[in-house]
């Protein structure tokens, strides 16, 4: 109460009205309609909103329609992805799990696939049969892990000195970002089983996960190529001058300082990534927003568009701040002055 | 005495019509540590960046440690070249992404496909011989520019090379920076390297340099020892400049 008192003190308050009253005035205005909406959405969320839409659908939103005898796979696998990024977040302890956390990192998503589609003593599972966040996981991953090598892959190509390939690099990029990713799925979709012999059947997964791949690979590249550029010519001279050889100082000198650069502008691709994968919904496949699609179809829950859309809005936000956050700390592990840190630790 | 270089004839023409290289012919001798001076844009730096084929060159022929380079500027010849002659910068020029130790260890491991430990032990050893043995875990950005470019000569003699070309070494250090740079390439001309360096530093010319080779329009202009050149040079561009530098 005092606390109130010191700072909503009548006399001053007084003044303002006479001294600003215009100031005053909007004051106001603006804080009734922040309350008024405020108390909108709060009287929304409990006493209008019925949630059954969401929690009676728990497992569709999760793994979709994946068989529930084996629905433990992608469960387990889900839990692995989000406690390792919990772990990756907030364990600074450095010793054998930090140094290990890269690798079980790049081995989740091959556990991933393995997990889902069946392998050693797993029943396999169509991936027609995939749907939820886990089908936007794997399409989100498995388009990244083939779209980053490719993207690097096209930037140290633009460079190159042997004209075909710079020119046929550059053209690839410039003509997958002049075209939508929507008119690149519906390509992978519908048009490539049209040219392709009927018993020659690619399933529609896969289809999407290349169409993601080399759409976000030109993005990549040319995220790639900023940081290539960023990088000061002395430094290939000082390469040069030691005797390395062209692939070795792009392996050893060039990348590791492009892409440290390029973190932040990857980040933002990765997370369209996972957001457009979303778009998939509109061709079939039922990932988050296809399953949420299909359940509002539903004669049940018809009508709940609110409660869902609020619902998954949340899901992909809790999914792409994490992913803000990862980066983020990525960026430190990769920060030179934090980097001599550590080392003087370990001299010490 | 057996040459390390043999400059004849070589001429370098920029993009523009703009010659650095006019004619430029130069021998150094085994153990020779030679000075390049002469007023900015006059090629000293251009002359220097072809003996490892940094530059390449329009005309003329420079053969480095037997090796021949000629205006064909063949890729594998240059690599021979530079597998067995070091160069440090103005800039220094370290890798910021790597250690120190990593910095001066990546060349002999992946260019002489040396032996890791050996390779590790030998840095050690350099980096103590230049009196900065504790900064080898630290990252270049962590060092001031005078201990950079000491890194910068460790990471060159890593390499075992016959020849070391020094940029102008000094020029983008601190003063108080420039003597501990100046005294570790002392040490290295008493130990009997090779050196070409261009440099304005002055009396690192009159004390160690064998010569001092003045440049001026992409033409050497005077090739004098340096206890001539600094009293009575005989050119009279050469009189100007070191007018200008005392």
């Amino acid at each position: 109460m005092k606390f109130i008192k010191k700072n909503l003190n009548l006399f001053s308050l007084k003044r303002w009205i006479r001294n600003k009253p215009v100031d005053f005035i909007v004051t106001m205005f603006l804080m009734l309609l922040i309350l008024w909406v405020a108390t909108l959405i709060v009287s929304w969320f409990i006493l209008e909103a019925n949630w059954n839409v969401v929690s009676d659908n728990l497992d569709l939103y999760a793994i979709g329609s994946y068989p529930a005898d084996q629905k433990w796979r992608p469960m387990i696998w889900m839990l692995s992805l989000s406690t390792l990024t919990i772990i990756t977040l907030t364990w600074r302890r450095k010793g054998i799990l930090q140094k290990s956390l890269p690798w079980i990192w790049i081995l989740m998503l091959p556990s991933g696939l393995v997990l889902m589609a069946g392998g050693p003593g797993l029943i396999p599972v169509a991936s027609h049969k995939w749907g939820g966040l886990a089908l936007t996981l794997i399409l989100a991953l498995s388009s990244a892990f083939i779209a980053m090598p490719l993207g690097i892959l096209l930037a140290l190509g633009r460079r190159s000195k042997l004209a075909i390939i710079k020119y046929s690099c550059g053209i690839y990029i410039d003509s997958m970002r002049s075209v939508p990713l929507i008119a690149i799925l519906f390509f992978g979709q519908l048009l490539i089983p049209l040219f392709l012999p009927v018993e020659f059947d690619i399933n529609r997964v896969v289809r999407a996960i290349l169409a993601f791949a080399v759409f976000a690979a030109a993005y990549v590249a040319e995220d790639v190529r900023g940081g290539l550029q960023a990088i000061p010519k002395t430094q290939v001279e000082a390469a040069e001058a030691l005797g390395l050889n062209p692939k070795q100082i792009a392996i050893l000198i060039m990348l590791p300082q492009a892409l440290r650069t390029a973190i932040p502008a990857l980040t933002n691709q990765a997370i369209g990534l996972l957001q457009n994968t979303s778009l998939m919904a509109i061709l079939g496949l039922v990932e988050l927003l296809g399953i949420s699609r299909s359940l509002l179809a539903n004669p049940n829950f018809m009508g709940r568009y609110l409660e869902v859309y609020v619902w998954i809005a949340a899901v992909y936000w809790l999914i792409c701040t994490s992913m803000a956050l990862l980066a983020r700390r990525l960026e430190q592990e990769l920060d030179p002055n934090i980097l001599t840190i550590k080392s003087n630790e370990i001299s010490n | 005495m057996k040459s390390v270089i043999k400059a004849k004839g070589v001429v370098k023409t920029f993009q523009g019509g703009k010659k650095a290289l006019d004619e430029v012919s130069l021998e150094v001798g085994k153990g020779e540590v030679t000075v390049i001076m002469g007023p900015s844009g006059s090629g000293k730096s251009t002359l220097i960046r072809t003996f490892n084929g940094l530059e390449s060159i329009d005309e003329g022929i420079i053969e480095v440690l037997g090796v021949e380079l000629d205006s064909y500027h063949d890729e594998r010849k240059v690599m021979r070249i530079r597998r067995r002659v070091g160069m440090v910068f103005q800039q220094f020029n370290l890798f910021p992404h790597l250690s120190i130790i990593d910095n001066i260890t990546i060349a002999p491991i992946k260019v002489q496909k040396r032996n890791k430990e050996e390779v590790a032990s030998k840095a050690f050893q350099l980096l103590a011989q230049m009196g900065i043995a504790e900064h080898a875990m630290k990252f270049p950005s962590q060092l001031s520019g005078g201990e950079q470019q000491r890194v910068a000569i460790a990471r060159a003699l890593a390499m075992e090379p016959e020849l070391i070309l020094f940029d102008e070494p000094t020029s983008a250090l601190d003063p108080e920076r420039v003597k501990e740079v100046l005294d570790a390439m002392k040490q290295l001309a008493n130990n009997g390297m090779t050196m070409v360096v261009v440099t304005h530093e002055i009396g690192f010319a009159r004390e160690v340099a064998d010569k001092v080779v003045f440049m001026d329009e992409g033409k050497i202009v005077e090739i004098s020892a340096p206890e001539d050149f600094f009293s009575h040079a005989q050119n009279e561009r050469s009189r100007r400049f070191l007018n200008q530098m005392m």
